[in-house]
């Protein structure tokens, strides 16, 4: 009887998937409706992740870094002799008071200032000329209560609030329209659209003409003592808000690819345990396959329990006494059987073709039950 | 081989004839009727209360923390609405009515939304837990019907198998078992015919006296027990 060993089973990953209709059909189910959850559940955190990364942004972006100084050309000029102008206005009420000195003054007047050594009177014009100087004033002149980056002979684009009444504003000044004109910038447009605006065609205002005669004037331009410390805390204010927004960037990506990651855990997960929770249904069914497959060949072998965490232990109970009774069905048979047969062979009839043939049937039913 | 006194194994359709849900040791002869009843839908509880409360409480658990979610950032709305309006009215003593009736409706919307989600998660979690239970009873059903039969087979009874209704589950499965039983069924009534024969001959050679006689009878009675399992 116990010639051959029970042949071990082992569980193992191939095996899983035994009854693929019933094992997916469940599984699957379990996975989209945690899917459908988990994208309602993801969207709404999206939403919520952009608005909030929006708000943040538009609070740094909000906040004012300082100003990059303006290069500012301060005439020098001597206090002591104040420059007279030519603008239908007497002269100062002071000047006779000095009728010597005012006498002489009055013959240089007639005289034409002496021209300033060229090399003085061009060092303004050589800063002017100077790209980077041209660059800043132009972004001190229009980019400080507004946002643009101007670049040398493109359009320069402007991003503020109410921006073509700042663009009107700013291109009746003179020195606005100036700078536009020394980085060869041709328009201006606004960022939230719009008609853009010709540098050219712009129209400043022009104040009193002032007309300087008999006296020298030296433009020097001066900067600031901070100028430097200024500019490196404007640039380091901007990059720190470009950092800013690239970490909430970042961040709402990060929520991003988080939420996928998690879902799609989850649902690689969910589908393992399913296959795993239905493989203990599926794995009683194919063994009572096999036992079933036995018994419609005629071979009633010992039944074997369930392995452990198996479910449909009561199931697989009724099979086994199921098993049970055909097998004392054919013991009975056997039984009556042999009983017959002795019977005959008692009463001399043990060749008759009949009981040949019982001998053949108990001999099946018997190794049947073996 | 057959001599008429034996029924062919039959296979009946329909799901609803003899012995599709038999009472143990039932031997009246009566037909118990099957009947489809919510009753009868919990067939496997262990099975089946295991499947619908995993899809059950994760479902929940994952629309719990969205409702959590979505009522904390109403609740966070309502809040910055009335600290806003309570600056912009300065805690002004005239308007302190107002506040209180902003405050007191927002309050009430977000109760109202509370008890939305709470009604919308017991929906979901009824239609979910009914719709499974309709689904592993798709399952349940064919085990119980199966193993219904092989109550009968304990008993020694192999009668009749009838097809699973339309729509079941583990259609393959009851299919091996259905081929079984009849192979089983079918070998059984040929055993029964060979054992007849054999009795026929031998009694018409031996008489009615005598030690094979008797046991020819005890074979007669035998196989008239056999046969009846078989019907």
């Amino acid at each position: 009887m116990g010639a051959k060993p029970h042949p071990q089973y082992k569980r193992s990953w191939k095996n899983l998937l035994l009854n693929k209709r019933y094992q997916l059909r469940f599984t699957l189910f379990m996975v989209g409706i945690s899917a459908v959850l988990m994208a309602g559940l993801g969207v709404w955190v999206m939403k919520e992740a952009n608005d909030a990364t929006t708000v943040a942004k538009a609070r740094v972006i909000g906040e004012t870094c300082p100003k990059v100084p303006e290069v500012i050309e301060v005439p020098a000029m001597n206090e002591e002799a104040p420059v007279p102008m030519n603008i239908d206005e007497p002269a100062p009420a002071d000047e006779p008071a000095a009728p010597k000195a005012g006498a002489k003054d009055a013959k240089k007047k007639e005289e034409p200032a002496p021209a300033p050594a060229p090399e003085e009177a061009e060092a303004p014009r050589q800063v002017k000329k100077d790209p980077q100087a041209d660059f800043l004033t132009v972004k001190a002149l229009w980019c400080t209560d507004a946002e643009c980056k101007p670049e040398m002979a493109m359009p320069l684009i402007v991003k503020v609030k109410n921006c073509d009444e700042y663009v009107k504003k700013k291109l009746e000044d003179m020195m606005a329209v100036d700078a536009l004109k020394s980085l060869s910038i041709p328009v201006i447009k606004c960022e939230s659209g719009g008609e853009p605006y010709s540098v050219a065609d712009a129209e400043p205002i022009h104040h009193a003409t002032v007309q300087l005669e008999e006296s020298s004037m030296t433009i020097t331009p001066t900067l600031p003592t901070d100028f430097a410390d200024r500019i490196v805390s404007h640039h380091t204010c901007e990059m720190r808000q470009a950092s800013s927004i690239d970490s909430l960037e970042h961040g709402r990506l990060r929520i991003l690819w988080v939420l996928a990651g998690t879902g799609l855990l989850l649902m690689a997960g969910l589908a393992v345990y399913g296959l795993k929770m239905t493989h203990k249904v599926a794995g009683p069914l194919f063994k009572v396959s096999l036992y079933f497959a036995k018994m419609r060949d005629g071979r009633l072998d010992k039944v074997y329990n369930l392995r452990k965490g198996d479910q449909l232990v009561d199931f697989y109970e009724h099979f086994k006494t199921a098993h049970a009774g055909v097998v004392q069905m054919e013991r009975d048979d056997i039984e009556r059987v042999k009983a017959t047969i002795a019977a005959a062979e008692a009463a001399g009839m043990g060749d008759h073709p009949s009981i040949a043939e019982l001998r053949t049937l108990l001999a099946r039913k018997e190794k049947s039950v073996e | 081989m057959s001599d008429g006194n034996i029924p062919s194994a039959t296979v009946v359709q329909g799901g609803k004839l003899d012995g599709d849900v038999p009472k143990r040791g039932d031997d009246t002869g009566k037909q118990p009727v099957y009947k489809r009843r919510l009753s009868n839908y919990m067939l496997d509880k262990r099975l089946q209360l295991r499947y619908i409360l995993l899809v059950t409480i994760l479902s929940g658990m994952i629309s719990g923390s969205l409702g959590y979610l979505i009522y904390q950032q109403r609740h966070a709305a309502s809040e910055s609405i009335e600290r806003d309006l309570a600056a912009l009215t300065q805690d002004d003593q005239n308007l302190k009515d107002f506040q209180e009736q902003v405050a007191a409706s927002m309050a009430a919307e977000d109760r109202a939304l509370v008890y939305k989600m709470i009604g919308v998660g017991i929906g979901l979690v009824v239609i979910l837990s009914l719709y499974l239970l309709i689904m592993t009873h798709k399952v349940a059903g064919p085990l119980y019907k199966i193993s219904s039969y092989f109550d009968r087979m304990r008993e020694g009874r192999l009668g009749s198998v009838s097809a699973l209704r339309r729509g079941d589950m583990l259609q393959d499965f009851f299919g091996n078992f259905r081929e079984m039983h009849e192979a089983v069924r079918t070998r059984m009534q040929s055993d029964v015919i060979t054992m007849e024969s054999a009795a026929v001959a031998l009694r018409a050679k031996a008489g009615d006296s005598g030690s094979l006689a008797e046991a020819l009878d005890a074979l007669d009675k035998h196989l008239v027990q056999r046969k009846k399992q078989l019907l």
